[in-house]
């Protein structure tokens, strides 16, 4: 597909969800990258993807696939913001590999289930890349409405987001309600995922949580600052990538990949070139 | 003598099946400046976060400013730790995002503002304040993982003292510093102490960062409450070989003290 036969019409929801995904994905970014726990993002998308896989089989197309998609995203979110791995003797990372490889066994086994049960596993193949296709702008108002949502808890708690990410303890210490404020941001992160899902694919999620928020850290100062270049910074990522597909005729999840992959290395050289 | 701030009674934290902290009672009174010492795994952290009720314990109680902070439901016991200033000690930065200093020492008004509610100009007016008084102001924009160590407790001393709060805990300050930032220290807290007459709470290993201010010392052994006196009285005789081994001498002077091993020439 060139740009040239673009049709405005049908690929203009497209690009708008491209940009969404981008700003609502760099900001969850900036909180999941600043705490040092990217792997959160993969976890959570490809639970997403497992809860998915199974709705598929289970007959459910569309939106309606969005439901166990965000189950799956919900209990590894949740598991993983709310989990004391130093009660038995371990850390985060050992639990989001668990997470992780626990959710990709359970997708790939219900992908293998597609064609003993003589069924199309095509819908789900396309969540896992990331397809153009999927998006339409009943989509778009839904991740219209989620990135609302999210941007409107991350200024309302602003304050409270800052101090959760410099030390969870120290927040509790200060009278801070911590356990209320994470878990909210827990459940935003699971339904911002799953949404966005239909646009960019599990995979592709990640590298839009953690190379612009990775950019933006380079970049600015300040907790306001960075979300909103990191949310800039992912709503160009995917705007841009999104273009480079069409005039290309790339897959599209792969170019936006590269794209804020190469935001990331530009920051990076301003940075070396600033001091 | 004034009102209790402190007060433990028959107090036991139990951590994977081993009791690590029995204090059968000990009161800390307002304006007292108070320090808890003893040797690495004695339990004077573990003390200092069953005050916040981080920790929680497995029996006895433990009255903070007058409330019983274990049995708090979650409202009042926010209300409580409002009220608490907590230096703790100093972690390896474990995340990423480069926080401002002044961003870092807001937090101290956070919980005061209320969920929902952005910082008033006066909340950020008592930010100022202490980054000034602390001698942080040129740093305030800085990234907070930008300044050294030193520089990184006092942001925290000054996220503490945004709080404005009755009772001041402080977790090893001093640890890992050098002589001259040491000292600094101490002369931080002997002014702030005189100056704001709050009660203060210091965990620390050394009796050289001790401030005159503090005349009391509680002293911790295998979580036992083994002394709890002067510095003079805590420290004479044998106890410090008793804890650490033999030669070791204590000196005080001008309301300072040290040590020093005992066979030196």
């Amino acid at each position: 597909m060139m740009l040239s036969t673009l049709d405005l019409a049908l690929w203009a929801p497209v690009m708008v969800g491209g940009v969404l995904a981008g700003a609502s994905s760099g900001a969850l970014g900036v909180y999941i990258v600043g705490m040092r726990i990217p792997f959160l993002g993969v976890c959570v998308s490809h639970a997403a993807l497992a809860g998915a896989v199974f709705g598929a089989l289970a007959g459910l197309k569309g939106t309606w696939m969005l439901l166990p998609a965000l189950a799956g995203a919900m209990i590894a979110a949740l598991a993983l913001g709310l989990a004391k791995p130093e009660r038995f003797r371990t850390d985060n990372n050992t639990v989001m590999n668990l997470l992780f490889t626990g959710s990709m066994g359970l997708a790939f086994l219900g992908l293998g289930l597609f064609p003993v049960l003589g069924k199309s596993d095509h819908d789900v193949r396309a969540l896992l890349w990331g397809s153009l296709n999927y998006c339409r702008w009943p989509d778009v108002w839904l991740m219209a409405g989620v990135t609302i949502l999210l941007f409107l808890f991350l200024v309302l708690t602003a304050k409270e987001m800052r101090a959760i990410l410099f030390s969870r303890t120290d927040a509790a210490a200060a009278g801070i309600h911590v356990t209320l404020v994470w878990t909210t941001f827990l459940i935003l992160t699971a339904l911002v995922l799953t949404v966005n899902f239909q646009t960019v694919g599990g995979l592709m999620i990640f590298s839009l949580m953690t190379n612009p928020a990775a950019a933006a850290f380079l970049l600015v100062r300040g907790s306001n600052r960075a979300l909103a270049t990191a949310a800039a910074l992912g709503a160009f990522s995917g705007l841009a990538g999104f273009l480079v597909s069409a005039i290309t005729d790339l897959p599209t999840g792969a170019t936006i990949v590269l794209w804020s992959a190469g935001v990331v290395g530009v920051a990076a050289w301003f940075r070396s070139h600033r001091r | 003598m004034n009102s209790p701030v402190i007060e433990a009674q028959d107090l036991r934290v139990v951590m994977r099946g081993r009791c690590v902290l029995d204090v059968p009672h000990v009161s800390i009174h307002e304006g007292e400046f108070v320090a808890l010492m003893g040797p690495n795994g004695a339990g004077k952290t573990t003390f200092l976060r069953a005050l916040l009720a981080l920790q929680p314990i497995a029996h006895g109680s433990i009255r903070v400013l007058g409330q019983e902070v274990h049995s708090l439901p979650w409202r009042p016991l926010a209300q409580l730790r409002q009220k608490i200033g907590y230096v703790p000690q100093l972690q390896p930065i474990t995340g990423d995002m480069p926080l401002t200093v002044r961003e870092v020492a807001s937090m101290g008004r956070t919980a005061r503002a209320g969920l929902f509610k952005r910082l008033t100009a006066e909340d950020w007016r008592q930010v100022d304040a202490w980054l000034e008084k602390l001698g942080l102001q040129y740093h305030a924009h800085h990234a907070f993982h930008e300044l050294s160590g030193g520089e990184q407790r006092k942001v925290l001393l000054a996220r503490a003292l945004a709080q404005e709060p009755a009772l001041l805990l402080l977790d090893e300050p001093t640890a890992h510093l050098d002589l001259g930032w040491r000292e600094q220290w101490v002369q931080l807290l002997q002014q702030l102490h005189l100056e704001t007459r709050r009660t203060f709470l210091l965990i620390c290993h050394e009796l050289e960062v001790l401030p005159p201010a503090c005349q009391r010392v509680l002293l911790l052994r295998a979580g036992r409450l083994v002394a709890d006196g002067t510095v003079q009285k805590v420290f004479e005789g044998d106890r410090l070989s008793d804890l650490y081994g033999e030669g070791f001498e204590v000196w005080h002077r001008n309301g300072r003290h040290g040590v020093v091993p005992g066979g030196a020439p």
